[in-house]
């Protein structure tokens, strides 16, 4: 163990150096500027604007997180389990996003929801719809932006649990007599526990950072946190803060991380 | 992701290469740099300060061109001096990082001059030496001591033709969705915003500052159901227009007027009630190419027929009223500062701006975000 230890220094030496030592400049940044004191997080705690945005940040990165989980299990499912010509196109579905830049993917979502778009036309076209129906710039648009960016990674943890799904509990379960869908709900789902836990972990504290695609697809109506913060750094500087925000989402992530992986390392045991 | 912003200055850097402008060693440097040595400040060895050499920083597009072609070329030829033009955007927040981290790496900015006056008064920009710029080639009202006029853009009522028989001609008119039915679009950093919700409210132009914010918000918490999306950037104003996803907009002139071209005239503006927004030049504190550089390159961009080049490639109004009369006939109609379009405006108060920004945006963010 020992000599293992001593090889990850330089890497937990350059973490320290370049994610810890920054974090500790914006935490002091936090507690002095404009002045000492506690200000900073009195505002950010009781102000109507930060509060809003946390607010809103968290529900929006719940919902985010339960159809991106819920829409990555599916397809997990069928990557996993499927016949070798649904696998490889799943595979590629997951994939090929997973490659394009999340800048071309929210302006492809524009392209396809919004009014004169894709969908909008289809639709009339067919005679389903009269006028367009606004689909993009609201918070339907940046959940739909977001899971499809988050997707994937959540199908890596899901894959995994499904792997390690003991096929012959399934055929036992069988035997005995249990319908499809029962075997599913009773004994599938609960064996890849873990993997669902896993993924939401991910995709939750992935999905709270996010800046491009919601302000994108947004409309201006869905501020989030991280494009508070930016606001507060940039276009009218009031870096205290900033930096108080970012500590107390740092805090928050923290804190819902550390309660998930005590009930996740539960649940894996 | 947060991550886009890096990559959007590795691709600057890659461009810039591409370009000849930096070497390769200065762009590895760079990706060093942005790979985490910023944080730690070891990045900062590679800014020396250059003589014979000035960075200019934009807010990126086709101003890099535009301004490269009007006014970086013509002095170049003069002085010798390279310009670069970098588009990361010269925010209040920015400049402050540049010139507090020591050894600013940025000469001038093309920042706000409310920006500019707020961060002279903290000493981290250069007074304007109005002994090399000449104050007689800017336009009465414009004079800011850290900020050196040098366009104009203007926040015009925007719309689609289609939709409507008798055009919008005032405020009023785009804050009425019944005689104008439809979505709308407004600026989401509220600059314009304001003056445009109590001109259409009914106060008078000359009594606008100080603005009475509280009326302003009521009145645009009351029609934010109409606003189908507030747009942060020049494209995305144009591309909802564009898209039907709204079909009335307050959005630059300059994205008016490609509108108006691109569609011929489908979608078209009009100047009534235009809100003037001014843009200054500024410069850092200390900054690397030398004071003297740059407040000569300054006096430089001050020449009509270079501000008619950029007028040309952006659309921007002349700072030197001179340059108006250069601009050929058939294109006058777009110059927002033009002697037939000005009239129909008013302008926004820097002053106003500096002291009251941050908290305005704080409440009105507020509102548009519930």
């Amino acid at each position: 163990m020992r000599p293992v230890l001593f090889l990850i220094c330089p890497v937990l030496l350059f973490l320290g150096a370049s994610y810890l030592l920054p974090f500790l400049g914006i935490v002091q940044l936090s507690f002095t500027d404009p002045d000492p004191g506690l200000a900073q997080y009195g505002r950010v705690l009781t102000e109507d604007l930060p509060t809003g945005v946390i607010w809103r940040t968290l529900r929006l990165c719940v919902i985010v997180t339960a159809v991106s989980v819920s829409c990555a299990y599916v397809i997990t499912l069928l990557w996993v389990r499927g016949s070798p010509l649904v696998r490889s196109i799943t595979e590629l579905c997951i994939m090929i996003p997973f490659w394009i830049s999340v800048l071309s993917r929210a302006f492809g979502w524009l392209s396809m929801l919004s009014n004169r778009g894709l969908l909008n036309t289809w639709l009339q076209d067919l005679g389903l719809i009269d006028s367009a129906i606004q689909m993009t710039r609201n918070e339907f648009a940046v959940v739909v932006g977001m899971s499809h960016y988050l997707i994937p990674f959540a199908v890596f943890p899901l894959a995994t649990a499904m792997r390690n799904v003991d096929e012959r509990v399934l055929t036992a379960a069988d035997g005995m007599g249990a319908s499809r869908l029962r075997i599913f709900w009773q004994v599938f789902l609960p064996m890849t526990a873990s993997g669902i836990m896993g993924a939401t972990l991910l995709v939750f504290v992935f999905s709270i950072g996010f800046y491009v695609t919601p302000a994108l697809l947004g409309g201006g109506q869905s501020v989030l946190v991280a494009e508070l913060i930016y606001l507060w750094l940039f276009q009218i500087p009031q870096w205290g803060m900033a930096a108080a925000m970012s500590v107390v989402l740092m805090l928050g992530v923290g804190g819902i991380l550390f309660i998930l992986m005590r009930r996740y390392g539960e649940m894996a045991k | 992701m947060t991550n886009h912003f890096q990559n959007d200055l590795v691709e600057i850097l890659k461009e810039r290469t591409a370009k000849g402008q930096i070497s390769r060693r200065q762009m590895l440097q760079g990706l060093g740099a942005l790979m985490g040595t910023t944080a730690l400040g070891l990045g900062a060895g590679s800014a020396q300060a250059q003589e014979g050499r000035l960075v200019f920083v934009n807010w990126g597009g086709d101003a890099l061109d535009a301004m490269d072609a009007a006014f970086g070329q013509p002095f170049a030829e003069e002085t010798g001096i390279n310009v670069l033009y970098d588009g990361s955007g010269p925010t209040e927040g920015a400049i402050t990082a540049q010139v507090q981290g020591g050894r600013p790496t940025w000469d001038l900015v093309d920042a706000e001059p409310f920006s500019s006056q707020a961060l002279g008064r903290q000493g981290m920009m250069e007074p304007i030496d109005y002994d090399v710029v000449d104050p007689a080639k800017q336009r009465e009202g414009f004079h800011w001591e850290y900020s050196s006029s040098c366009y104009f853009y203007s926040y015009v009522i925007a719309y689609d033709a289609t939709k409507y028989d008798t055009p919008p001609t005032s405020l009023a008119d785009f804050f009425d969705t019944e005689k104008f039915p439809g979505k709308r679009s407004m600026y989401k950093w509220g600059a314009g915003m304001w003056e445009a919700a109590l001109l259409a409210d009914g106060v008078a132009p000359e009594d606008l500052y100080p603005l009475d914010l509280d009326r302003a918000h009521a009145k645009i918490e009351a029609f934010k159901e109409h606003v189908g999306a507030f747009w942060g950037g020049g494209a995305e104003s144009q591309s909802l227009l564009l898209n039907g996803d709204v079909s009335m907009a307050l959005i630059w002139n300059t994205r008016a007027s490609l509108l108006h071209k691109d569609t011929e005239g489908e979608i078209t503006f009009t100047w009534d009630d235009g809100i003037i927004g001014p843009g200054g030049i500024g410069v850092l504190k200390d900054n690397p190419g030398g004071k003297e550089a740059a407040m000569n390159y300054i006096a430089a961009t001050q020449e009509p027929e270079r501000q008619v080049v950029l007028f040309q490639m952006l659309g921007n109004g002349p700072s030197n009223p001179a340059a108006d009369a250069l601009i050929p006939e058939e294109e006058r109609r777009f110059n927002p500062m033009d002697p037939a379009n000005l009239p129909k405006q008013v302008a926004l108060d820097m002053a106003w701006y500096e002291e009251n920004y941050s908290a305005a945006l704080d409440a009105y963010l507020q509102i548009i975000s519930a």
